[in-house]
């Protein structure tokens, strides 16, 4: 079997505030010192693509896709690391941040599946954390004309399909998808496991592919997009007036914080 | 599209108690709104086996009228019946906007039917306003380090609203708007994706996203242990427990259990926050929370910035002390 992993270079969502300067001209965000990773979502697909190769052994082949615009090798090296067996990664000023919508994103990376080859699964995490966008796996199998499951975890391939949990407002179903199918996971499974030193190492001579736009087929000209960004700034949290619990302790501190929001009414 | 009836279409989902959605009805205020500005009739729609009698009591929301869509494969969400049927109501009703809560529902919903009718799709909304004429979309990217305004090209646009960006729709005394009924063929075994079991989910405690309280610890809980007390807090007032992104990330607690932008957005009448410095990330998450409390050790700590209430000290002390002292009065 062939799974492909989509995953997307982000700033740190964790970083410092102070370090995204919001450029209201250029309407971008520049990251200063911010340091890239993995978008935290893509590390729960990427891990759940591991785990159906510690089952299937050398009968899975996974293969991480990732589209962007300065890629740090370092990065993507980690994801082989890790385990993925074959990188491509596909770079192009083309695909610079605000350079495409959803929509343009879902055809770019459809391009370079087709050209990648036959596959069984495309797995993406549920939600890109820069863009915020949580559409990309729907609309990457639209594109495609397969099916797609979201929500997914404990994923399995069994009798030539894809067996999975769907998670649903209020309950969990065990559903059966034929191949090839879209898969996007659920962000409720474990992390992406960590790569030795050994491992590292290894991933250097893993076989890994560098295309642009044009390798892929895709002309970002004349690309349709939906959305298109009118206006960006930065946010201002309306600052509250804080007030402080001053005590001589802690206990001192925590009864006297009750007795304030129960005369607040706030409990 | 773009006719005199152009319409503005929300989409209520109802909860397990059988009334509206909260975030629905937020929906429903923004969608009034919208729908004035554009000179649009406000329409509500309701997917299920039975929804007659809710569709009624949603005429008292101020609505010029109800789609509904019946059929037993309607009952609980279901992905491929769901798009099939709203699909099927946008097509009759042919809204030019068509607005949902940004649940778990529409995290599905929302891009099936998008991509299906080549819609633009603008996910966790905060905001929509029209200019001259064109609704705009405010949404925060970046993990919550900057707002972006997007406009839509596509003759309908979907969008889903984050909790909390607008009040609940108030129900009225009076009545209106016709309830139309959209017919929906929905062939069983028509889907690729086939359901082998379902499993329904006793609630463990209180959801995150709908506790009125939550009690959320970050790195400086320091362990497991320490969420041990946040649990007990969380128990007595009948809240629900959260994290920031590094105490998930140190294996504190489960990963369902992170509060922010890249995890679960609540807005709760009541947050606590208990050694969390504040990354935008988490912020952004949390803001629209109607009550504030911050506990941490350094005054400095950013989360006081935006807190109504501040603890400066050491958690293990404050916690079980606040706790005992709320259950001596409850008791």
């Amino acid at each position: 079997v062939h799974i492909i992993v989509c995953v997307k270079q982000v700033p740190d969502p964790e970083s410092s505030p102070a370090r995204f300067v919001v450029d209201e001209q250029a309407r971008r965000v520049e990251p200063r010192g911010v340091p890239p990773v993995l978008n935290p979502f893509d590390e729960n697909a990427l891990e759940a693509a591991l785990r159906m190769k510690d089952v299937h052994g050398d009968g899975a082949a996974v293969t991480i896709l990732t589209l962007g615009h300065k890629l740090s090798t370092n990065l993507m090296l980690k994801t082989l690391g890790a385990g993925g067996d074959r990188l491509v990664r596909i770079e192009d000023d083309a695909f610079a941040q605000g350079q495409l919508d959803v929509y343009a994103t879902c055809l770019a990376i459809a391009a370079a599946v087709r050209k990648i080859g036959p596959y069984d699964l495309i797995l993406v995490g549920e939600q890109a954390a820069d863009s915020n966008d949580r559409q990309a796996g729907v609309g990457m199998a639209h594109v495609l004309g397969i099916p797609v499951v979201t929500m997914a975890s404990n994923l399995e391939l069994r009798d030539g399909a894809l067996w999975a949990d769907r998670r649903l407002a209020n309950r969990r179903e065990r559903v059966k998808c034929p191949l090839p199918a879209v898969v996007a996971v659920s962000s409720d499974g474990a992390g992406l496991r960590y790569p030795s030193l050994v491992q590292l190492k290894a991933a250097r001579s893993k076989p890994a592919q560098i295309w642009n736009a044009q390798d892929i087929g895709f002309d970002a000209q004349s690309s349709d997009r939906r959305l298109a960004l009118r206006r960006i700034y930065a946010p201002r949290p309306q600052q509250r007036d804080c007030v402080m619990i001053g005590a001589e302790s802690g206990e001192q501190a925590g009864r006297m914080l009750a007795a304030k929001l129960r005369e607040d009414g706030v409990l | 599209m773009g006719n005199v009836t152009s319409a503005v279409l929300v989409l209520i989902e109802r909860c397990g108690k059988g009334g509206f959605e909260p975030l629905s009805l937020q929906c429903l205020e923004l969608g009034r709104r919208v729908a004035g500005e554009l000179g649009a009739k406000l329409t509500a729609t309701l997917l299920g086996r039975e929804v007659r009698s809710a569709a009624e009591e949603l005429r008292h929301y101020g609505v010029d009228g109800v789609g509904v869509a019946e059929h037993p494969a309607l009952d609980a969400y279901n992905p491929e019946a769901w798009a099939a049927a709203l699909l099927r109501v946008i097509h009759q009703l042919q809204p030019r906007l068509v607005l949902m809560g940004d649940t778990p529902t529409a995290a599905d919903l929302a891009p099936r039917v998008a991509f299906a009718l080549g819609a633009g799709l603008v996910t966790d909304c905060v905001n929509i306003e029209v200019d001259a004429g064109e609704p705009l979309f405010t949404k925060p990217i970046f993990s919550g380090n900057a707002m972006a305004v997007y406009a839509s090209s596509t003759g309908v646009t979907l969008a889903t609203l984050r909790s909390g960006s607008d009040d609940a729709a108030a129900r009225r005394e009076q009545a209106a708007g016709d309830i139309t009924e959209v017919e929906v063929e929905i062939r069983p075994g028509q889907a690729p994706v086939e359901c082998v079991e379902s499993i329904w989910e006793e609630e463990d405690g209180v959801s995150l996203g709908q506790a009125a309280v939550v009690v959320s610890g970050g790195r400086g809980i320091g362990g497991a242990e320490g969420f041990a007390l946040l649990s007990a807090l969380a128990r007595i007032l009948g809240g629900a427990v959260g994290a920031s992104k590094p105490a998930v990330d140190c294996g504190w607690i489960t990963p369902a259990a992170q509060v922010g932008q890249t995890g679960t957005v609540v807005a709760p009448s009541l947050y606590i926050a208990v050694g969390i410095s504040g990354a935008m990330q988490h912020l952004s998450g949390m803001l629209a929370s109607k009550v504030i409390v911050a506990i941490n050790k350094s005054p400095d700590a950013p989360i006081f910035g935006i807190a109504d209430y501040g603890v400066t000290g050491k958690y293990e002390e404050v916690i079980p002390a606040f706790t005992d002292a709320i259950a001596q009065w409850r008791a």
